[in-house]
């Protein structure tokens, strides 16, 4: 860097990365809290070791390979032609956004005076990993063994939602283009493909022991710490304001990246490189958050658990248009997201016996997906991309938002990218015997022996005389 | 509803209008959407009211004693 104001520039937007890192390290921490709350005092330790261990797990494999696969997938491949080489193959080739810069023996990858945004737009990347893995995690909190957790979380977290960000969170992707794709803020990209994928696990996972009687009536097994799980869905809400800065790119001129000669347009812009702004999506958030709260308050009959769970609803449903909405809409989407997951959560719980411990399908498929849909008609008729002359490509355009496209993508994200491989995977685990804990050790806890070794060790102490 | 059909045709308009809004239906829907969220926000303070008042009545009928609440689980 040699000139002042492009070094201002790239470093205003390295650390404001590394900002949105920090404060979506939050949002793991608030899983963390919530899961271990939600699960009974017999298993809390292992629940929160299962939570805590898809950091390393999830990290290590995003730097291998998960990071190499957003980049190289926009294409498909063979589904769109990349605007960067005009091939539909795997974009691996010398390209600027190539995903050969992006391999873990590459030099990009590592300290590199030339290259201050790879990094921490890694990192936050990594951060939208741990979520959706973690999403995963509290919906089969209490049965599932912690080697199985690991294998679904890389699955999730390192493999299919980097697909399906390639796809429909990059400027390249072939949904924006052929569908006209627009998820801003990811109600789809990271909620509704957890939400699915933890759905097809829980479809072979079962139900926990006593979760339903014998004439199939849900028996309700609230959270044992309800002050935990509160703390944690605060800091669940607060991390996603890094979550929602992490999805903009803070400052960005369009004008040359248009191709308009002699226009400078100097903007915030969404992940799609469209403009937005940071203070109009901080209306949409917070009106979001309200609509959600407003609404789960009032179907879940003051329900603490539910309302705050519904305020993330409500800002998950509205997450996909919130570069563009009206505030307004934004809360009336929220409110409506929320009903539905509501009411969809204890219809499939009690038609299909699915036990989802923390309502993680609902708060994060039920409204990311109920989210996509309402977007395509709200914003019927913007452009998913501004790249849209074909100048770099073949002369047609990407297509525009519309509701089909947008109800087309939720089911790729819900059921191909998340219900399917959830389910497959988890019926490979069950097949080896490795996705579920003994019946007995269920009962008794999978603490169990940490309480026995504690209450000898206590004996011992408090028996000792010097 | 779309403000904006095309980027660089927005991008390419006189400054004063490419510095205006751009969500749906910028410029003719303000006043119904405000009407819209004032009606909810009415109706919402009219049936969360009916609701914790049912409530209340139901828990009052029950007659619990001052020390009732000794006996319960922390709980939801």
């Amino acid at each position: 860097m040699t000139d002042q104001l492009g070094a201002l520039t790239t470093i205003f937007t390295e650390f404001y990365y590394w900002v949105t890192v920090v404060l979506m390290f939050l949002i793991h921490v608030g899983f963390c809290m919530y899961e271990v709350g939600a699960s009974r005092y017999k298993h809390h330790q292992h629940t929160l070791m299962k939570n805590t261990m898809l950091i390393p797990l999830v990290t290590v494999t995003w730097f291998l390979f998960g990071w190499w696969i957003y980049w190289a997938f926009p294409t498909g491949p063979g589904l769109a032609p990349s605007i960067m080489n005009e091939s539909t193959a795997l974009i691996t080739d010398e390209s600027a956004f190539s995903a050969t810069w992006y391999t873990a023996t590459s030099d990009l990858m590592a300290v590199n005076l030339g290259d201050h945004i790879s990094g921490v737009f890694w990192a936050a990347f990594l951060l939208f990993s741990w979520t959706a893995a973690s999403i995963v995690s509290g919906a089969i909190i209490e049965r599932i063994t912690t080697f199985a957790f690991g294998i679904l979380a890389i699955a999730i977290g390192s493999v299919f939602w980097t697909i399906d960000a390639a796809w429909g969170w990059h400027f390249d992707g072939w949904m924006l283009k052929l569908l006209g794709y627009h998820d801003a803020y990811a109600s789809g990209v990271i909620h509704a493909i957890a939400g699915g994928f933890a759905l097809g696990v829980l479809m072979v996972l079962g139900p926990r022991i006593g979760k339903f009687s014998s004439s199939g009536e849900p028996r309700n097994i609230g959270p044992r710490n309800p002050w935990l799980v509160t703390v944690g869905l605060f800091l669940i809400y607060t991390g996603f304001w890094g979550f929602y800065a992490a999805c903009n790119i803070p400052i960005f001129d369009l004008g040359p990246e248009y191709g308009m000669e002699g226009i400078s347009y100097w903007t915030a812009t969404n992940i799609y490189v469209t403009p937005t702004t940071l203070s109009g999506i901080t209306f949409n958030f917070l009106m979001s958050l309200s609509g959600g709260l407003l609404a789960g308050y009032w179907i879940a009959k003051g329900d603490p658990f539910w309302t705050y769970s519904s305020g993330l609803a409500g800002v998950i449903c509205a997450s996909a248009g919130n570069d563009l909405y009206h505030p307004i809409q934004a809360m009336i989407i929220g409110m409506i997201g929320v009903v539905i997951a509501y009411k969809l959560h204890y219809w499939v719980e009690r038609k299909f016996k699915i036990d989802d411990a923390v309502g993680a399908v609902a708060v994060h498929g039920y409204a990311g997906f109920v989210g996509l849909v309402i977007c395509g008609f709200v914003l019927n008729g913007y452009p998913s991309s501004g790249y849209s002359v074909g100048a770099m490509w073949d002369g047609t355009t990407y297509a525009t938002i519309n509701p089909l496209g947008q109800f087309i993508g939720a089911l790729i994200m819900f059921v191909v990218l998340g219900l399917i491989p959830g389910y497959i995977i988890a019926k490979v685990l069950n097949g080896m015997g490795k996705l579920r804990i003994p019946r007995e050790v269920e009962i008794a806890g999978l603490d169990y022996e940490m309480m026995e070794s504690a209450k000898e060790d206590e004996k011992a102490v408090s028996s000792a005389t010097r | 509803m779309a403000t904006v059909t095309n980027w660089i045709d927005h991008l390419n308009k006189p400054a004063e209008e490419v510095a205006g809004a751009i969500y749906p239906g910028a410029g003719s829907s303000e006043g119904i959407l405000v009407i819209i969220a004032v009606i909810l926000w009415i109706g919402w303070h009219i049936l969360t009211a009916k609701s914790e008042s049912d409530e209340l009545s139901r828990l009052a009928k029950k007659r619990h004693g001052a020390n009732d609440h000794k006996s319960n689980i922390t709980d939801w």
